[in-house]
């Protein structure tokens, strides 16, 4: 994989997201792969610790199952979002059938009046099925992921 | 002014209460005076503070404070503030430090709040006495099995007469540990919302909003997902052919003991069927250490929710500890922290972790409903379309429970509420 693969992949889920393509979102992830916002900075591990997000496939489906659904409350009006990436990286990956790729992520929201900023690193691990890419795992350090937020329903 | 009690006793009326109780700054100082200031508030669990030198720092009625423990082992309750120009002496969410030392001049404390180290002592006063000049401890200090409780008053109720009809609450949780102690020690979830902190206090126990606020997270069967390590489905909410509540769910009972405390009755999941490697091993470890009987009695839990008023609940279903923190008239923080049942299986633990952050993570699938309604309802009351909310549902329907020493009714009524009231107004006119 190049820098250039890894950037359109990349913009691709994005767009995804921002399009809230939340079904054909969930259809970039591999069938063991997992979506993780830390709750703390460097936290080690989703397992022992609280995070803001950490979905497997399972949790993945009822997510997007309730953004689709009409009354979902927190997305009455629903979120507009802007994602921008930049600063991608290709890392070292943990294993050989994987690819690493590290970004920057900033995301706009805006809904009911309100915008705020959402900032941080994102880890991609990937893994080459067929044609396309999956992620094994998505992981968004956000810069404040330790504050206290007001509800969020989309992914970042 | 409101101060009056005559002007707060007309705020209170059977079945309803002004509007002015959730949107006027006034009523939210006098609150944080005589409700905050006074009553028993839950400060933290001594598992937070581990060792000697660990620290937290919370804030309790907008006051910083720091919870230490002690080289003696004791665990301390101090207003986080230098006693010579004001800062605040511990500077971090968590850390740990045998002594606290003030970034401004370097006055230097031990964790008990005694002071140590004065520099420059030639300049102080000849008649300066260190021992005059320790950090204040909070007034009053209690502990039950860990949970740590303070009053900011001097006098009051004991804390004995305020977490006695409680202690039920806490053991039901505690008691699911094999090791018979569970810790606060895997991080926590933050929120805020732009509502009133009664809010949510009152939502906590309302099981009257569950098949509306959270229809997003039920299936067409009107069933929820599941929100417990091994159980394959959630509760069924919606009564899916007539789409109205679902029955079970209109059976279920709230109780209240004074004080403002209350509690509602089991999570109806308890079917027998509840399996998964990470559950059915936790199940044999808890057997192993108390017995078959002891461990089925408590996994069949008796409680859903429960109010330890004013701050704080602990929830039965998705196991956790949750504390409410006013800011502002129209600005709550909450923080949740996900239980560690010591002794149990890791991966019993992350069963909860897990479905935690999805019932009450700010990114979660329930809260954020709850959330909604609570920003929904704060800006809905500043209209002038009328001056009442209706908390009357069940009015004159409560009964006595002699066996629990509490009264009960239908969860789906009010009742709780209303307790919750006419603690407040003994808070707030003095009586309490």
């Amino acid at each position: 994989m190049d820098a250039g693969e890894a950037e359109r992949f990349l913009f691709y889920e994005a767009r995804l997201l921002d399009e809230r393509r939340f079904r054909e979102w969930m259809g970039l992830f591999a069938e063991n792969g997992t979506y993780w916002v830390p709750a703390v900075p460097g936290q080690e591990s989703p397992f022992d610790q609280a995070s803001l997000f950490y979905d497997d496939r399972e949790l993945m489906q009822t997510r997007i199952a309730r953004l689709e659904h009409p009354r979902i409350h927190i997305q009455t009006p629903p979120s507009r979002t802007a994602h921008l990436i930049g600063n991608i990286t290709l890392e070292d990956s943990v294993t050989l059938d994987e690819y690493a790729v590290a970004s920057t992520v900033i995301m706009v929201e805006y809904r009911n009046e309100k915008q705020r900023i959402f900032a941080g690193r994102q880890h991609h691990r990937l893994r080459r099925e067929g044609e396309g890419l999956k992620i094994v795992q998505k992981r968004v350090d956000l810069i404040n992921c330790d504050a206290a937020f007001e509800a969020m329903a989309v992914p970042i | 002014m409101h101060n009056g009690s005559s002007d707060l006793t007309a705020l209170i009326q059977p079945g309803r209460v002004h509007r002015r109780v959730y949107i006027d700054p006034e009523i939210f100082e006098l609150e944080m005076e005589r409700i905050f200031g006074r009553a028993w508030l839950f400060a933290g669990h001594t598992s937070q503070v581990p060792k000697p030198g660990d620290y937290i720092t919370i804030e309790l009625a907008r006051q910083p404070v720091i919870m230490i423990r002690h080289s003696d082992n004791s665990i301390k309750l101090l207003f986080n503030r230098c006693s010579h120009r004001g800062a605040r002496v511990a500077p971090l969410r968590s850390a740990s430090a045998p002594r606290l030392v003030c970034c401004y001049h370097g006055w230097t404390y031990d964790s008990d709040g005694t002071l140590l180290n004065v520099p420059v002592p030639e300049g102080c006063a000849a008649t300066f006495d260190k021992r005059q000049f320790g950090l204040s401890p909070l007034p009053r200090m209690g502990i039950y099995r860990g949970f740590v409780f303070t009053s900011l008053g001097q006098t009051g109720i004991s804390f004995e007469d305020h977490i006695g009809p409680m202690k039920s609450s806490i053991d039901d949780l505690v008691d699911r540990a094999p090791d018979g102690e569970l810790a606060l020690d895997a991080g926590r979830h933050r929120y805020v919302f732009e509502g009133n902190w009664k809010l949510q206090v009152e939502n906590v126990l309302d099981s009257y909003h569950v098949p509306f606020s959270h229809a997003s997270t039920v299936n067409d069967k009107g069933v929820q997902f599941a929100r417990r390590e091994g159980d394959k489905a959630g509760a069924a909410v919606v009564d899916a052919d007539k789409n109205r509540t679902a029955a079970p769910w209109k059976q279920r009972r709230s109780y209240v003991s004074g004080n403002g405390h209350g509690w509602t009755s089991n999570t109806l999941l308890d079917d027998g069927k509840r399996s998964s490697p990470a559950f059915d091993e936790y199940r044999r470890v808890l057997a192993q250490k108390i017995g078959a009987e002891r461990a089925r009695q408590i996994l069949t839990p008796r409680l859903h929710n429960s109010l330890i008023y004013p701050n704080m609940s602990i929830m039965g279903l998705n196991i956790h500890v949750r504390v409410i923190n006013p800011v502002a008239v129209d600005r709550t923080e909450v923080t949740i922290f996900p239980v560690r049942l010591v002794g149990a299986p890791a991966a019993m633990n992350f069963g909860n972790i897990r479905l935690l952050n999805v019932t009450h993570s700010a990114a979660s699938f329930v809260q954020t409903d709850d959330l909604e309604s609570f920003v929904r309802v704060q800006s809905g009351l500043r209209s002038q379309g009328g001056d009442w909310v209706d908390i009357s549902r069940g009015l004159g329907e409560e009964e006595p429970d002699r066996e629990l020493n509490a009264t009960r009714e239908l969860a789906t009524h009010e009742m709780v509420v209303r307790a919750q009231y006419r603690a407040w107004l003994d808070y707030m006119r003095g009586t309490a």
